[in-house]
């Protein structure tokens, strides 16, 4: 019976690809850090989901396998394209929200961005995309005790910038 | 969760999402279902009632009985021209599909199977697009287009190779190949598996285009496969390139040397596109039925 367990996995797979999808547009743009790039490594995502999509044993998994597919992909697609981002200014004024009085906000808007891909993508998986941290890890391939430091010291790193940036701004 | 957090995810959610995202995933997700339903293998054979179908459209549809233009093909009798045409130009849809017919062939059946394959894939293709604008214009507009067709990789006394092509344009593009190889002396259309005493051959060529994929890797560190030594990480190697399906599709060189081809994300990420590989003949030679066709 594993051809028609294949098929209600495609169901399922499709609705939660459905509902789902702007949360792995931003998981991809946080790799790309480019619309259209972004959005070529959706579909190459779901392409190769699908194609493989037999294998996945339990549905109960998906979540985790389909964001393992998105996060390599993306990893896959930086490699392939070993090249400065560069973003136009009228893209950054774009996302740029006007902040006329708030200039914390403006630092802090820069502190994720900051955060080298490595700590940053432990927080976006486990925080923002409720994961829990074995399933960060083994999305990410690396082992739980890393995850862990890794998120510890990305808190870490998050809290010294902004500290550091409240200093400057109390300062000067 | 903490407040700064908090403030951080607020503006991870705050990223623009394009309006192309609904248009891609969807796209995707059909195009996904077509490549698990491919994989079955369902080989139409042409019965009484597709035979009759091709000579009812034949008849009845004028874009059907145009021919548009005939390829040279010297000093034989077999020919393939494009059967019928279907062109859409407006401001962002275009679509250029070119659908070959095979003629001159004695073997009718052979020849009505095949172009009977080629126009209802080539119409299904042109419905899609037809469909796919429509959902597009209802989502306020974006740029769909669809550009297929064909190109005879080889044309020699002995093989007819004929490679049909399809590149689907939605935000990013997908491209995908089809071939299919005719013994005209024999009249007889030429499977992989034919070609070969056992299914031995699934190993033996999978196992030679792993090595050209990593050569490959070893003198371009840009490229990449999904394949152990291919440039990835071994740990981050995710459904790697295992063996080639028993019918992969192929085709067989001007000079008799196979070639293995893979669509775009099949062993390789979307960027490395569509992918040859042409198996050196001293490697098949234990498998091979003949050296008839490779050699």
């Amino acid at each position: 019976m594993k051809k028609r367990n294949a098929f209600q996995h495609e169901e399922i797979f499709v609705q939660f690809i459905r509902e789902q999808k702007e949360r792995f547009y931003l998981l991809a743009y946080n790799y790309t850090k480019n619309e259209q790039d972004a959005l070529d490594v959706v579909q190459d995502s779901i392409q190769k989901a699908m194609l493989s999509l037999d294998r996945l044993e339990n549905v109960e998994y998906m979540k985790s396998w389909f964001y393992k597919i998105v996060v390599r992909t993306a990893i896959d697609f930086l490699r392939k394209h070993k090249r400065l981002q560069v973003t136009d200014d009228d893209t950054l004024q774009y996302l740029t929200p006007a902040q006329e009085d708030v200039y914390e906000n403006v630092d802090l808007e820069h502190a994720l961005e900051e955060l080298p891909l490595m700590y940053r993508e432990v927080v976006i998986l486990h925080y923002f995309e409720d994961l829990k941290l074995a399933d960060v890890a083994n999305i990410l391939n690396i082992k739980l005790s890393t995850a862990k430091s890794r998120l510890y010291k990305a808190l870490k790193l998050l809290k010294i910038q902004m500290q550091d940036v409240k200093g400057e701004t109390a300062h000067g | 969760m903490d407040e700064k957090l908090q403030q951080l995810e607020k503006q991870y959610n705050e990223i623009p999402i394009p309006k192309e995202l609904d248009f891609v995933v969807e796209k995707a997700l059909k195009q996904g279902k077509k490549k698990r339903k491919n994989r079955a293998p369902q080989w139409l054979l042409g019965s009484a009632a597709a035979a009759m179908l091709f000579t009812v459209s034949l008849n009845v549809s004028p874009a059907m009985a145009r021919t548009l233009s005939e390829i040279p093909v010297v000093g034989s009798i077999v020919k393939v021209l494009t059967w019928t045409e279907y062109e859409v130009k407006e401001e962002t849809f275009d679509a250029d599909i070119k659908v070959p017919a095979i003629e001159n062939l004695e073997n009718k059946d052979l020849a009505n199977t095949l172009n009977e394959k080629y126009r209802s894939e080539g119409k299904a293709l042109y419905d899609a697009f037809v469909s796919d604008v429509q959902y597009v214009k209802g989502q306020g507009g974006g740029h769909v287009g669809i550009d297929s067709g064909y190109e005879i990789k080889t044309d020699n006394d002995q093989i007819l190779s004929i490679g049909r092509y399809t590149v689907n344009t939605v935000g990013s593009s997908s491209t995908t190949m089809q071939y299919d190889t005719i013994d005209k002396k024999e009249e007889i259309l030429i499977t992989l598996p034919m070609l070969f005493k056992d299914d031995n051959y699934i190993k033996t060529i999978s196992e030679n285009i792993k090595e050209q994929m990593r050569e490959q890797v070893a003198s371009d560190p840009d490229k990449v496969f999904w394949v152990k030594g291919g440039g990835i990480p071994d740990e981050e190697l995710f459904d790697d390139f295992k063996a080639i399906k028993a019918d992969q599709q192929f085709y067989i060189s001007d000079k008799g040397k196979l070639v293995i081809s893979f669509d775009k994300y099949e062993v390789a990420p979307g960027a490395m596109g569509l992918l040859e590989f042409e198996i050196p003949s001293d490697v098949l030679k234990n498998d091979l039925v003949s050296s008839k066709y490779i050699h």
